[in-house]
C-alpha cells in the first residue's frame, strides 16, 4: 500500500523527527557536560563492572600507600635505634677489652669502667624501649609501653613470643615492621643488659673479664645482622611504595579509559548533532507551510 | 419523460453538491480532532424509471439525477487492529523500561558515593584499625563507615520498595481507567446498535469507540471482535471485558508491599494472591493472563521474581553476606567481654532495613587474634581482605549492578523497537484516516463546481421552459 501523506501525518513525522534529534542532542550534551561515558549502568553494563573494580582497586592502592608510609616510619625508627645500639655496644666492647687488661688498671680505674658499662646498659635499656607513635617498636604486639623492664638484675621481655607487627603493602603481601626485641637484645640472663651487668660485677670483684669479651662481641654481631634484616625490609617497603605509585597512575588511566569521554570526539559529535537539529527545524518550518489554501484565490 | 424531471434531477445534484461541501467542511473542521476519521459522501446515480404501459415512449432517458446514499467513514479495521496490538506491546515495554531506568538510577553507580565506593572505604578503614588496633579514632572510623554502609543499603532497599509502591499505585489507577473505558465501550455499543437500527449517523460514536478500544489495548492488551449488530466485544485473557452492552469490572489484587504483605483475603475467605495480579471482580483469586499493555508490564515488574523484587533481594543478600563475612572473621578474634559480632541483623523483616552496628569503641572490636598480643591487629587485617574474596558483598553488588544494567539496556532497546512498531502502525492508520487539507480543498472545489454546473443545468431548463411557454406559437404575430 502506498502511504497516503496528509497534513496530520506530515506534522506527526516532523515533530517525531525533531523530538528524536532533540533527544540525541540532549544525550550528547549530558555526556559532554558530565564528561562521563558511563553515567548509568545500562550505558555499558560490562564497563560498569570494570569501573567498579578499578575504583575499588584505586581505594585499596591509596590504603596500601598509607600502610607503606606508616611501615617505613616504623622501620626508620628501628633502624636508627639499632645504629645507636651498635655504637653503644662498640664502646662497651672497647671498655671490656680495656678492662680485661688486668695488671695495668687500678681499682679506681676498674670502677670507672664498670660505671661506664652500667651507664651503657641504661642507655641500651632506654634504646630498647624506643617508641613510635606511642608504641614500643621492640615490644611486638604488647601494649605494655616498653620492651624490657629491669628489676633486681632481671630483664623481662614484655613482647608476646612469636608475634610481630605487620603492615599490609599489597593484596597478598605483608611486611614485618617492628624489631624483634628478644632476638636483638636477648632475654633474661642471656640478654645484653645482663651481660654488661656481669662484666661490671666481675670488674668490681677483681675477676679477669677476658673470657667475657666474646659475649659482648656476639651481641654486637647479633645487632648488626638484625639491622641488616631491618634494612632489607625497608628496601622492600620502599620498592612496594614505588610499585604502588606506578599502579596508581595506570589505574587512573584505566579508569579514565573506561569511564570518561574522549573530549574531541564528543565535541565533534555534539556539533554535528546541533547542526542536524537546526537543519531539521529549518526543514520542518519549510515543509509545514504550504497547502493548496495558499494558492487558491 | 416528464418535462419537469430534468429540474428534479438538477435539484438532486444541487443537494449532492451541498452534501459534498458539508462533508468537506466537516473534515476540515476536524483537521486536528484526535481520533477523527475522515468521511466521504457516497453518491449514486439514479436510474431512469421504467417505461411501461400506453404512455411509454420509445425515447431514451438519461436517468433521474444523483442520490446521496450515505456518508462513509474511511476507517480500516485491519489498520486499527494493528494499532491496538502494537500499542499493547509498546505499553508493556514502556512501563518495564521506565521502571528499570528508575531502578538503575537508584543504584547510584558508578559513582564516588555509591555502595561500591562505601564498601571499599569500609574495608580500608579495617586496614587503618589493623595498623593501630587500640586507637579509638581508628575504631570510630570503622564504626562510622559501617554505619554509613548500613544506611546506604537501607536507603537502596527503601528506594526500590517505594518504587514498587508507586508502580502498584499507578497500576491501581490504570485499572480504574480500564474499567471506565470498558463501561464507555459498552454504553457506546448500545448507542451504536440503536442508532444503526433507526438509521441515524454513527460515525462520531464509532470514532469514540475506536479510541477507547485503543486505550484499552494500551492498558491491558486484549483483542477486539466485531459483531454483526455493530457492537464490539473486548476480550482480556480470553474472557469478556466488554460483551455487547455489558462491561465486566476487573481489579488489581495481591500484596500491597514489596515484602509480600497486605494481600488480604478474598470474599470467600481464601487467602489473597501471593503475587500482584489482575482479577475479575466476579471471580476473585483467578489471575487474568495479560498479553501486553501497561498493566501487563506493571504486573510483570511487581511479580515476586520481577526486577524490583530481585533488586530488593540483592540488598537483603548484601546485608546478610556482610554480616556473615565480618562476624565470622571476627569470631577468630577476641575482646575483653568475649562478644565479637560487628553487624547485627534484625530478628524480623527485611535484613537490609534493620542492619545495625554493635561495637561503640576500639576495645569492643575483636581485631586481635586469640593468643596474639594486646596490640595485635591481624584479625582486622583479615577483615579488610574480605572485599577481594570471590563471594564478597562487593562481588555480589557488582553482579547486581551489572545484571540490572544489562536488563535495563535490553528493555530500553525493546521499548524503542516496540515504540517504532507502534509509531509505524499509527502512521499507517493516520495515513488512511486523517484529513488532508489539499484533498479536502480539491473536494470542496469539485463540489462547488458541481453545484455551479447543476445550477447551470437548472438555468438551461428554465430557459427551455421559457421558450416553450412564452415564445411558442407567437410566430408571425
Amino acid at each position: 500500500m502506498i502511504t497516503r501523506v496528509t497534513s496530520t501525518t506530515m506534522m506527526n513525522s516532523a515533530s517525531r523527527n525533531m523530538q528524536s534529534a532533540a533527544a540525541e542532542l540532549s544525550r550528547l550534551q549530558e555526556k559532554a557536560s558530565t564528561q562521563k561515558n558511563i553515567s548509568r549502568p545500562s550505558d555499558d553494563p560490562a564497563g560498569t563492572a570494570a569501573a567498579l573494580q578499578v575504583r575499588a582497586d584505586q581505594k585499596l592502592n591509596a590504603q596500601y600507600t598509607k600502610n607503606v608510609a606508616d611501615g617505613n616510619e616504623w622501620l626508620t625508627t628501628v633502624d636508627s635505634t639499632l645504629s645507636s645500639v651498635t655504637a653503644l655496644l662498640q664502646r662497651a666492647n672497647v671498655l671490656t677489652v680495656q678492662g680485661a687488661n688486668d695488671g695495668a688498671l687500678t681499682l679506681a680505674a676498674k670502677e670507672t669502667i664498670a660505671m661506664e658499662l652500667e651507664s651503657i646498659r641504661d642507655s641500651l635499656l632506654a634504646a630498647s624501649n624506643t617508641q613510635y607513635a606511642g608504641r614500643s617498636v621492640f615490644a611486638g604486639t604488647s601494649d605494655a609501653g616498653h620492651a624490657f623492664t629491669a628489676a633486681d638484675g632481671n630483664y623481662t621481655y614484655a613482647g608476646v613470643a612469636g608475634s610481630s607487627v605487620e603492615r599490609r603493602i599489597g593484596e597478598g603481601q605483608t611486611i614485618r615492621v617492628d624489631g624483634d626485641g628478644a632476638a636483638i637484645f636477648g632475654e633474661g640472663t642471656d640478654s645484653v643488659f645482663a651481660a654488661l651487668d656481669a662484666i661490671a660485677a666481675d670488674l668490681r670483684a677483681g675477676v679477669n673479664i677476658g673470657p667475657r669479651i666474646t659475649s659482648v662481641a656476639t651481641h654486637l654481631t647479633t645487632v648488626s645482622s638484625q639491622q641488616a634484616v631491618i634494612g632489607s625490609r625497608q628496601a622492600t617497603v620502599l620498592s612496594a611504595g614505588e610499585t604502588l605509585l606506578d599502579a596508581k597512575v595506570s589505574l587512573e588511566s584505566r579508569r579514565v579509559s573506561i569511564e570518561d569521554v574522549d573530549l574531541a570526539e564528543i565535541i565533534l559529535d555534539l556539533k554535528m548533532q546541533e547542526t542536524a537539529y537546526q537543519a531539521s527545524l529549518a526543514v520542518t518550518a519549510r515543509a509545514l507551510q504550504p497547502t493548496l489554501m495558499d494558492f487558491l484565490s | 419523460m416528464s418535462t419537469f424531471s430534468g429540474i428534479n434531477a438538477a435539484q438532486s445534484a444541487l443537494q449532492a453538491a451541498r452534501a459534498g461541501i458539508d462533508v468537506a467542511g466537516q473534515n476540515m473542521n476536524n483537521l486536528t480532532t484526535e481520533g477523527y476519521t475522515r468521511q466521504r459522501v457516497t453518491l449514486a446515480s439514479v436510474a431512469p424509471t421504467g417505461r411501461i404501459g400506453m404512455l411509454a415512449s420509445p425515447t431514451f432517458s438519461a436517468g433521474q439525477g444523483v442520490a446521496v446514499t450515505g456518508i462513509a467513514r474511511l476507517a480500516n479495521e485491519m489498520l486499527d487492529q494493528k494499532v491496538r496490538s502494537t500499542a499493547a506491546s509498546a505499553g508493556f515495554s514502556y512501563v518495564r523500561a521506565s521502571a528499570l531506568s528508575g531502578l538503575e538510577k537508584s543504584l547510584n553507580e558508578p559513582s564516588t558515593t555509591g555502595i561500591s565506593a562505601q564498601l571499599t572505604d569500609f574495608w580500608s578503614s579495617w586496614q587503618t584499625l589493623s595498623n593501630s588496633p587500640n586507637s579509638d579514632a581508628a575504631a570510630a572510623v570503622v564504626i562510622e563507615e559501617g554505619t554509613a554502609l548500613a544506611a546506604q543499603i537501607k536507603q537502596g532497599y527503601t528506594a526500590v520498595s517505594s518504587q514498587w509502591d508507586s508502580l502498584r499505585g499507578n497500576a491501581s489507577l490504570q485499572v480504574n481507567e480500564l474499567n471506565a473505558a470498558a463501561a464507555q465501550v459498552a454504553e457506546l455499543n448500545g448507542m451504536i446498535r440503536s442508532a444503526l437500527a433507526s438509521g441515524t449517523p454513527t460515525n462520531a460514536m464509532l470514532d469514540q469507540r475506536s479510541m477507547l478500544t485503543s486505550s484499552i489495548a494500551t492498558f491491558a492488551g486484549g483483542t477486539v471482535t466485531q459483531n454483526t449488530d455493530g457492537t464490539v466485544d473486548v476480550l482480556l485473557g480470553g474472557n469478556m471485558l466488554v460483551s455487547g452492552t455489558t462491561a465486566n469490572a476487573v481489579t488489581l489484587a495481591g500484596p500491597r508491599s514489596i515484602d509480600g504483605s497486605g494481600a488480604g483475603t478474598n470474599p470467600d475467605g481464601t487467602a489473597g494472591a501471593t503475587a500482584v495480579q489482575l482479577e475479575w471482580v466476579s471471580r476473585p483469586g483467578a489471575a487474568i493472563a495479560l498479553d501486553g499493555g501497561e498493566l501487563g508490564g506493571a504486573v510483570s515488574m511487581l511479580a515476586p521474581g520481577g526486577a524490583l523484587a530481585l533488586a530488593a533481594d540483592s540488598y537483603n543478600a548484601m546485608a546478610t553476606a556482610l554480616t556473615k563475612k565480618v562476624n565470622e572473621g571476627l569470631a577468630k578474634g577476641q575482646t575483653a567481654s568475649g562478644a565479637t559480632d560487628f553487624f547485627k541483623l534484625p530478628t524480623s523483616g527485611a535484613a537490609a532495613l534493620g542492619l545495625t552496628i554493635i561495637p561503640t569503641k576500639a576495645s569492643e572490636i575483636a581485631s586481635r587474634a586469640i593468643g596474639g598480643g594486646a596490640l595485635d591487629g591481624s584479625i582486622a587485617d583479615k577483615i579488610s581482605l574480605i572485599g577481594k574474596q570471590a563471594d564478597s558483598p562487593d562481588a555480589l553488588w557488582s553482579a547486581t549492578v551489572t545484571s540490572i544494567g544489562a536488563t535495563t539496556k535490553t528493555e530500553l532497546k525493546l521499548s524503542v523497537l516496540a515504540d517504532l512498531a507502534a509509531t509505524s502502525a499509527s502512521t499507517n492508520q493516520l495515513a488512511n484516516s486523517s484529513v488532508d487539507l489539499d484533498e479536502e480543498n480539491v473536494n470542496l472545489l469539485m463540489s462547488q463546481q458541481a453545484y455551479n454546473a447543476a445550477a447551470r443545468v437548472l438555468t438551461t431548463m428554465d430557459e427551455m421552459l421559457d421558450t416553450l411557454i412564452n415564445r411558442t406559437g407567437l410566430v408571425g404575430r
